[in-house]
């Protein structure tokens, strides 16, 4: 091998014996163009919708999704077709997802996803590449289209520009909002759940060590990176720190407060505050192996002792996010919808965190909200409560 | 299939025919034979569901809708509300406001003569009157936060299209809590950690099962059930019909605590333990002082689920507060029970499984908050809550709690909020140092005394300067206490709007009035059963909108256009696009659950039947694991102490439950000297509140020589000279009404029951005129329950009765306003 690199640097090293400098300087560049132009050729041939419906995988499944929606036909008549939304634009993001794409080819030829149901199962891992490549170029393809600066808010409904004008102001990454708006969600998101889809479409992709995120939903936590053995369950909202990542798991920290009365598996986020971090087994919970315990002291208005803790558990990697607004927004909307049906919806401030829980349950029975939201709309109640609101009323 | 002789006959008369004419023909001559003419279609309503024969544009005849087993009589009475002669037919104003607007001669308010306007100009006033009072004043002096029972229909609900539009326009002040459970729903959370009045409450099943003894504290299952917040099902019936034949066989036994024998006593021909009014928490203290003396309180219970029990038993055994030991003989001298009554009742609680079930009355006076407090403390000690048939529950009277629940999700509603909470015309948010939201039974305090601190629930109100009101479907000129104190605050309002289809005393002192369609006037959806879930009601439009009547939909599309938000206000969608919505949503919801059909196959049958539902029991994941299950109190568990009221510092309730002597009180106590008869004014048999009392056919079924009916004790009847059927004058300090006397054993002497709901009719608009209908509300007391829940305390109220002389004057309550051409 080494023999044979050195024998040809000493060929191409030589000046050339028969050959003119002209016929090698300009049929050189002439050779170039013909294999750049044939390379590149054969490179916009594969961007074309043609090439990729051309394997009955994309055809029969992601195809035939598209066309229900309004990115396939519309009343202005402008198409988005495969590659607009999945290839990027500029040219080394374009061969980077080339590369990439060669897993599809060998995915085509070995049969990956040969069926509805193998693609069905499959969809969410699929759905999650280009979700997440989506959050890291900040939805570039969709803006190569849409942009902010060119959308009149007047014209959109007045629900549209609420969310609409918040979107822009931060610039924010459409596919945070809008999965599933060319085809369909992968099952479990889309499981008649609506609530739920919405949540876990809020998730963010990736995560950093060191940084805090927020459960989006209901979580069950494990004692190690396997994932096998419960350790109880993370509620919504909840505030975590990412300690480690290992594959599938995560490794978090919550830090919180319980109470001591009975064997202290509820985590609270703050001092004398009923508001839900989660609960944990009562073996986690009395092991000093995930549990660092702090100061203990009296909450005056029950009488009954509180603890401060550390928690460290794990996770399965998924439904955290960096952004508690959007949480909080997500449930505002909710509380003021459904809780404004029968009645005028109090105001957030008009209770306290520790009153919120007791009128929220008593009202529980007219309003169609599955375990998950009631979790997130109470926690957000609380932490808007009249203790963390000026001047209320 | 049980053929019936006439319809046998009808088929041996059609195959005889078919012989001798032909078939297409024979078909209609069989259609017309056997059905009178029009089309039959299904609605709903409070009353329940039904369908209703529509022939040459008018509704027929209504029949029970098929599902429904125990359907109400009070179906009758729906036909008259659609055509009473009470029914508003055109925009009205008030004859002097029309002359001067917010500056007109307000003593004339009530006087009832009115001018009809067109829709253009009433809708032009409306509008300028929001806009003069958001310019001229700000949101503080515009009150639109009293709504009520509306009509049934989650598309037309009134409520939320007024606060939606007049939303979009500007801010305006709000209310918290509700007439009906105010002291419940407030004091309940700091014990039990939920509104409780508004749960779900254990499966009929369950307690039928598993019960021993049922204690009906204050609560008439029969009478109420009748009536739901949706679309009512009545399917709670059954199980009562089942407790009847258990009560027959000895197998449960239900006590009726209750000055009054009750429709339900006498329906499951149960026993009464008899209570002088308002002495519930004397008894329920005695009866915690023999379960503590006698050992018979569960201290392993108590010491598990709840805290303070060692702060508060020092005051029933005299040694804290008052230093009064409350033993049976106390509470004797006070409730009327003897001593050793009370032991036996407390015994009998104790011994085995105990239901206890609490109605809404007790709490609707003043103090409410402490008979339900205390009735959560003994169910405590009992040690029963979380138990199947054992424990404590507020409200299986209500809406058919107790059903069990299918756990289907229901339609949702028109959006009561704006779409975009900060879009409106007038951004002006600033309250002026006042509250923008006040206990719902303090605005007439506000507009007499504005800028008056109160204390509610832990918070200081100040009560906001209001000068103009709109009610949408509501009546607080039914559901309101002391009309005459009523009156002298409407002379200090400028501008009242009420929309509505029916022409309430509230109409009579607004200034402008919108006539409203019926609920069968237009279409709609709704939950068939609030609590059971048991379906989806279509609500087919029966008729046109009567007379110049529009929908609520409409009527605030069109007020929304004049301020340029009438695309907002509908989202650019028509009535029947909402009723789909709705359906869609909720099909969407039910998803993977509950299969639902498409829409147009729903509206054609007419409904969607999600079958029966699950048996539940109420707090028995509390009882199983109280740490993760906590309560929603302060401290997760039952608070038989709460710090926090305690920190509060109030006079009226304090850090546990105790006996409070009340402002009146019959049998002995103070005012009874004066006025002897304790009133009661609990829900009508006969009603929703005020809804039907405007069906005349109806309401003669009822009254007594036209008047609401008075019933009283025969003792007190003699000693007045008073005969069954005579008319009354019922009076004391605050005001006089006219009824007719119904004489009858069921009330012990010194009580009397008008039932709320009875429309005001005024001889004049001059305060403390007579009223000439019979409302209850004429008499009560206008104070806060206490400065925790500043509910309203109708049940406080004292009376005195006579025969009255000469001639009656007529009924001034129905048939709309004076018109004024």
């Amino acid at each position: 091998m080494k023999n044979t690199v050195r024998r040809f640097w000493q060929i191409v090293s030589k000046p050339s014996v028969h050959l003119s400098f002209g016929f090698l300087t300009m049929g050189g560049f002439i050779a170039g163009i013909i294999f750049w132009g044939g390379f590149n050729t054969a490179l916009e041939a594969t961007n074309t919708e043609e090439f990729c419906i051309g394997c009955h995988e994309m055809h029969d499944n992601v195809y035939v999704e598209l066309q229900e929606t309004i990115h396939w036909q519309n009343r202005s008549g402008v198409r988005a077709t495969c590659p607009d939304c999945h290839v990027p634009h500029n040219w080394t993001d374009k061969i980077a997802r080339k590369m990439q794409a060669s897993k599809e080819v060998w995915g085509a030829i070995f049969g990956t996803i040969d069926t509805r149901e193998k693609f069905l199962a499959k969809r969410g891992e699929l759905a999650q590449h280009e979700w997440d490549r989506l959050t890291a170029n900040n939805s570039l393809e969709c803006k190569n289209c849409h942009n902010y600066d060119s959308m009149d808010f007047n014209m959109m409904s007045e629900r549209a520009r609420v969310q609409m004008k918040m979107a822009a102001e931060r610039d924010q990454s459409c596919i945070d909002c809008h999965k599933g708006i060319a085809h369909h969600l992968p099952e479990n998101m889309n499981s008649g759940d609506g609530m739920l889809a919405k949540l876990e479409a809020m998730a963010t992709s990736g995560y950093q060590v060191g940084q805090a995120y927020y459960s989006v939903r209901q979580l069950p936590m494990f004692t190690d990176s396997t994932l096998t053995t419960e350790a109880g369950q993370l509620n919504a909202a909840t505030k975590v720190t990412i300690l480690d990542v290992k594959g599938d798991a995560i490794q978090i920290e919550i830090d919180a407060w319980r109470k001591t009365k009975g064997f202290g598996r509820v985590l609270f986020e703050d001092f004398a505050m009923n508001i839900n971090d989660g609960y944990l087994t009562k073996e986690v919970a009395q092991s000093d192996q995930y549990m660092q315990q702090g100061e203990s002291k009296e909450d005056d208005l029950t009488g009954l002792p509180w603890q401060k803790v550390a928690v460290t558990l794990w996770l399965r990697n998924g439904s955290l996010t960096d952004s508690r607004d959007r949480l909080w927004q997500f449930a505002k909307t909710t509380y003021d919808t459904s809780c404004s049906v029968c009645h005028t919806q109090p105001a957030e401030a008009h209770f306290d965190t520790n009153t919120w829980p007791g009128m929220f349950n008593g009202m529980l029975s007219f309003v169609n909200l599955d375990g998950d939201t009631q979790a997130l709309v109470l926690k957000y109640l609380q932490k808007h409560s009249s203790d963390f609101a000026d001047g209320a009323h | 299939m049980t053929i019936s002789r006439r319809s046998f006959l009808k088929g041996i008369a059609a195959t005889s025919a078919a012989g001798l004419i032909g078939p297409s023909l024979l078909q209609q001559a069989v259609a017309a034979a056997s059905e009178s003419p029009g089309q039959w279609q299904v609605s709903g309503s409070h009353w329940g569901a039904f369908r209703a024969r529509v022939y040459a544009g008018k509704v027929q005849e209504i029949k029970p809708f098929e599902a429904d087993s125990y359907p109400t009589e009070m179906l009758k009475g729906i036909k008259g509300i659609i055509y009473s002669p009470s029914r508003i037919r055109y925009p009205m104003v008030r004859y002097d406001w029309f002359l001067k607007r917010h500056q007109s001669d307000t003593k004339q308010r009530g006087d009832n003569r009115f001018i009809r306007v067109t829709w253009d100009q009433a809708i032009d006033m409306f509008y300028q009157e929001l806009e003069r009072v958001q310019t001229q004043y700000g949101p503080w002096a515009l009150h639109t936060g009293q709504t009520g029972w509306r009509q049934t229909g989650q598309v037309h609900s009134c409520g939320n299209h007024m606060e939606r539009a007049i939303a979009m326009h500007g801010y305006s002040v709000k209310k918290v809590g509700d007439y009906s459970t105010g002291a419940g729903q407030t004091i309940m959370p700091y014990v039990l950690g939920s509104t409780e009045v508004y749960a779900q409450g254990t499966s009929w099943p369950l307690i039928l099962k598993h019960s021993k003894t049922i204690v009906l504290w204050g609560s008439d299952l029969v009478k109420n059930l009748q009536v739901g917040w949706n679309c009512e099902t009545h399917e709670a019936y059954e199980y009562l019909e089942q407790l009847k034949e258990k009560v027959a066989k000895k197998q449960i036994r239900v006590i009726s605590v209750d000055p009054v024998r009750t429709k339900t006593q006498k329906y499951l021909n149960c026993e009464q333990q008899y209570v002088n009014p308002q002495t519930d928490v004397p008894f329920m203290l005695g009866i915690a002082h023999t379960l503590y003396s006698e050992k018979l309180h569960d201290e392993n219970f108590l010491k598990t689920y709840a805290l303070g029990f060692e702060d508060f038993i020092p005051y029933v055994m005299g040694k804290s507060k008052d230093k009064v030991e409350k033993t049976p003989e106390w509470a004797e001298s006070i409730c009327g029970i003897a001593a050793d009554d009370i032991r036996e009742f407390a015994r009998l609680l104790a011994k085995q499984r105990t239901q206890i079930i609490f109605g809404w009355c007790v709490q609707r006076q003043q103090h409410g908050e402490q008979p339900y407090w205390m009735g959560a403390v003994i169910a405590a000690m009992l040690g029963q809550i979380g138990l199947p048939g054992g424990g404590i529950s507020y409200a299986h009277h209500y809406s058919s709690i107790g059903v069990p629940s299918t756990g289907a999700a229901g339609p949702g509603g028109f959006p009561r909020n704006p779409d975009n909470p900060d879009d409106r015309i007038h951004k002006n948010n600033d309250f002026k140092g006042y509250s923008s939201t006040i206990p719902v039974a303090r605005w007439v305090d506000a507009i007499i005394e504005p800028g008056k601190k109160i204390n509610a629930n832990g918070a200081t109100i100040t009560l906001p300067d209001l000068k103009m009101m709109v009610f949408s479907g509501c009546n607080p000129w039914h559901h309101h206490q002391d009309r005459n104190r009523m009156k002298q605050a409407f002379q200090k309002l400028e501008t009242v709007v009420s929309v509505d289809f029916t022409w309430t005393a509230t109409c009579r002192f607004a200034d402008i009035v919108l006539p409203a369609c019926t609920q069968w006037e237009r279409n709609d959806i709704d939950l068939y059963g609030s609590y059971s879930s048991r379906g989806i009601i279509a609500m087919h439009k029966l008729v046109d909108p009567l007379f110049q009547s529009k929908t609520d939909f409409d009527i605030f599309t069109l007020l929304a256009k004049r301020f340029g938000k009438d695309k907002a206000y509908t989202q650019g969608k028509g009535e029947m696009e909402w009723v789909k919505q709705l359906y869609d949503e909720c099909a969407q919801a039910n998803k993977g659950k509950f299969e639902m059909p498409d829409f147009a196959t729903f509206w054609q049958q007419g409904w969607v039947d999600f079958g029966k539902g699950e048996n539940w029991t109420r707090q028995a994941d509390f009882r199983e694991d109280p740490e993760i299950n906590a309560l929603g109190t302060p401290s997760g568990f039952i608070e038989i102490f709460s710090r926090k009221i305690d920190r509060y510092g109030y006079d009226d309730c304090q850090g546990h439950p105790m006996w409070f002597e009340k402002a009146e009180r019959s049998h002995g106590g103070p005012g009874s000297d004066k006025h002897p008869i304790w009133l009661q004014s609990c829900h009508p048999d006969k009603r929703l509140h005020s809804q039907m009392c405007d069906s005349e056919a109806f309401r003669a079924t009822y009254t007594v020589q036209g008047r609401e009916p008075l019933y009283m004790n025969p003792k007190d009847a003699a000693q007045r000279g008073i005969k069954d059927g005579d008319l009354v004058r019922v009076f004391n300090q605050r005001g006089q009404l006219l009824a007719g006397a119904v004489v009858s054993d069921d009330y012990a002497p010194g009580v009397a029951r008008l039932q709320e709901g009875a429309w005001y009719g005024p001889e004049s608009e001059a305060i403390g005129a007579l009223d000439t209908y019979g409302d209850p509300n004429t008499l009560t007391m206008d104070i806060g329950t206490s400065q925790l829940a500043q509910a309203t305390s109708a049940n406080t109220c004292l009376v005195e009765i006579e025969k009255y002389q000469g001639d009656a004057p007529a009924v001034t309550a129905f048939g709309g306003p004076v018109e004024i051409s």
